[in-house]
């Protein structure tokens, strides 16, 4: 069904779980409604609208393409996603970008606790508040905050940002239709805990 | 997993109870992927004719007559009268009146041969059964039960056993009409449990659950009110949980410093709904606002919350 260049609207999604999973082609795909755990997930290459709330783990794992969610987004939203751009237009509950490994997560309105958990690559931006441990643990990668931090998480600092990557994220932010975020706070891991003794295997044949 | 669900009826017309038993299976239904191992729920508001309903489950399906008889025996002797009884195979209900101490009543219940005591209420009762929703339905005719709010539970047992007694909801042993449904694992269940047996605690199970309705019951016992017991159970618990509790007056729910079980509320002009998923909330929502964006909101951590009739 799912065809490159294809357009699909699923009406009636009732918040049922597991919907639009593992889709590899360039096409377009929109529920008229919320939809439950684990939507949009397993993506590389399509276009997702979701017209509604998420669950939990919307854009689980993408590794390219688009996601929208209208409103807000239950726990762990883009865990794991390795790229592509996962936007939610509302809040994001507990652990939003968990474990990232690429692409950008742009959440317009707050984050919740645990945001950025053990993140490894990619961006961040918050256009509301940050809940508690923002960025907890996290590797490499960037969190963009435009309101207020309620609390940085383990070995997660702040760092003066750059003119470019202002642009960057204003960029990113125009593109979504929000225009009124104009300064941030950018946080970053202080790599306190980088405390590794040897590299790993596809490190050492890259020296 | 497990799922839980509650709703509450604002301001339910005077006399003119809401269909929260119908309600409560059309929120756990959609969640039975949640656990399908027992079902239970709580319906407050009926005003049976009495003080007090009894719901009591025993174990032997042949000797369910002569329990009944038993426990009527006890009800006596501690001062109460049977008004009206009913058995469904192993469970049976009694409506009684009763001037004494609930706990004292609860005590001798519990030494009475065969029993187990699911809850003792002035206008609410639990029911729970082994199986999904829609067979406790079938079993116990739940949608036909009109009241003011309730909750309800799917279960899939991670911990103890599967029967009856292990089903949620939990009653709050002794207080009325103060019960409980879980999502979570408690891991200072043991710890807590020894130090409430000692303190004369009673626990008719081992799941890990039952814990929060005995905790519950000695911070009312204090003269604490219901939202300080929540609160004081995010840090007092320990271990992944989000909770519902029932009591006379409304519904409240608790959820813990991890943020680690989920929760959404809606609120429409006539109810507060709060489920495990947000595919319950839209299975009650009125025709004319299917399709409609709804109120929903996520709890975060750390979260108590309370609404009362």
């Amino acid at each position: 069904m799912a065809a490159p260049g294809s357009e699909i609207t699923v009406l009636n999604p009732n918040a049922r779980h597991n919907l639009g999973v593992g889709i590899f082609e360039n096409c377009s795909v929109r529920f008229t409604g919320s939809v439950g755990y684990y939507a949009a997930s397993l993506l590389d290459g399509p276009e997702v609208v979701i017209e509604g709330n998420a669950g939990w783990a919307v854009g689980d794992n993408m590794m390219s393409g688009k996601i929208t969610v209208t409103r807000d987004a239950g726990a762990s939203a883009g865990s794991t996603m390795r790229g592509g751009e996962l936007f939610i237009g509302g809040d994001a509950g507990a652990r939003a970008g968990i474990s990232m490994k690429g692409g950008s997560l742009v959440i317009g309105g707050n984050a919740g606790f645990l945001t950025g958990f053990m993140m490894q690559k990619g961006r961040i931006i918050i256009c509301g508040d940050a809940g508690e441990a923002l960025g907890d643990s996290m590797y490499e990668g960037t969190i963009y905050v435009a309101g207020n931090i309620a609390s940085l998480g383990a070995d997660a600092t702040v760092e003066e940002m750059s003119e470019d990557e202002l642009i960057d994220v204003l960029t990113v932010l125009e593109a979504q239709g929000i225009t009124d975020k104009r300064s941030f706070t950018k946080v970053v891991s202080a790599k306190r805990f980088y405390n590794y003794d040897s590299l790993e295997r596809l490190e050492k044949s890259a020296l | 997993m497990c799922g839980v669900s509650g709703i509450l009826h604002k301001s339910p017309a005077s006399g003119a109870l809401a269909p929260v038993g119908d309600q409560l299976i059309r929120m756990l239904e959609p969640m039975t992927h949640r656990g399908m191992d027992s079902s239970g729920v709580t319906i407050v508001g009926e005003q049976p004719e009495g003080d007090f309903v009894v719901r009591i489950w025993t174990d032997s399906p042949r000797e369910a007559a002569d329990v009944l008889s038993r426990a009527e025996d006890t009800i006596r002797m501690v001062g109460g009268v049977v008004c009206a009884k009913r058995n469904t195979g192993q469970f049976l209900r009694l409506v009684i009146n009763y001037e004494g101490e609930t706990a004292e009543l609860a005590a001798a219940l519990l030494e009475t041969p065969g029993v187990a005591l699911h809850s003792i209420g002035h206008t609410s009762e639990v029911i729970k059964d082994v199986g999904t929703p829609v067979v406790m339905d079938e079993r116990h005719d739940i949608a036909a039960i009109r009241g003011t709010h309730g909750i309800g539970h799917v279960r899939m047992a991670t911990e103890s056993i599967v029967d009856v007694n292990h089903a949620h909801p939990f009653w709050a042993y002794p207080f009325p009409d103060v019960s409980v449904v879980h999502n979570g694992q408690l891991t200072n269940y043991h710890k807590l449990r020894r130090m409430y047996e000692d303190q004369g605690h009673h626990f008719q199970t081992g799941n890990d659950s039952e814990l929060i309705a005995v905790y519950l019951a000695d911070k009312l016992a204090q003269g604490e009110g219901l939202e300080d017991s929540l609160r004081a159970s995010l840090v007092d618990l320990d271990g992944t949980f989000t909770y519902l509790v029932a009591t006379r007056e409304g519904l409240g729910y608790a959820k813990d410093e991890w943020c680690a079980k989920p929760l959404v509320t809606m609120e429409t002009d006539d109810v507060i709904a709060i489920a495990s998923e947000e595919i319950a909330l839209l299975g009650i929502l009125p025709p004319k606002m299917v399709g409609e964006e709804i109120n929903r909101v996520e709890p975060q951590k750390s979260e108590v919350m309370t609404w009362l009739l």
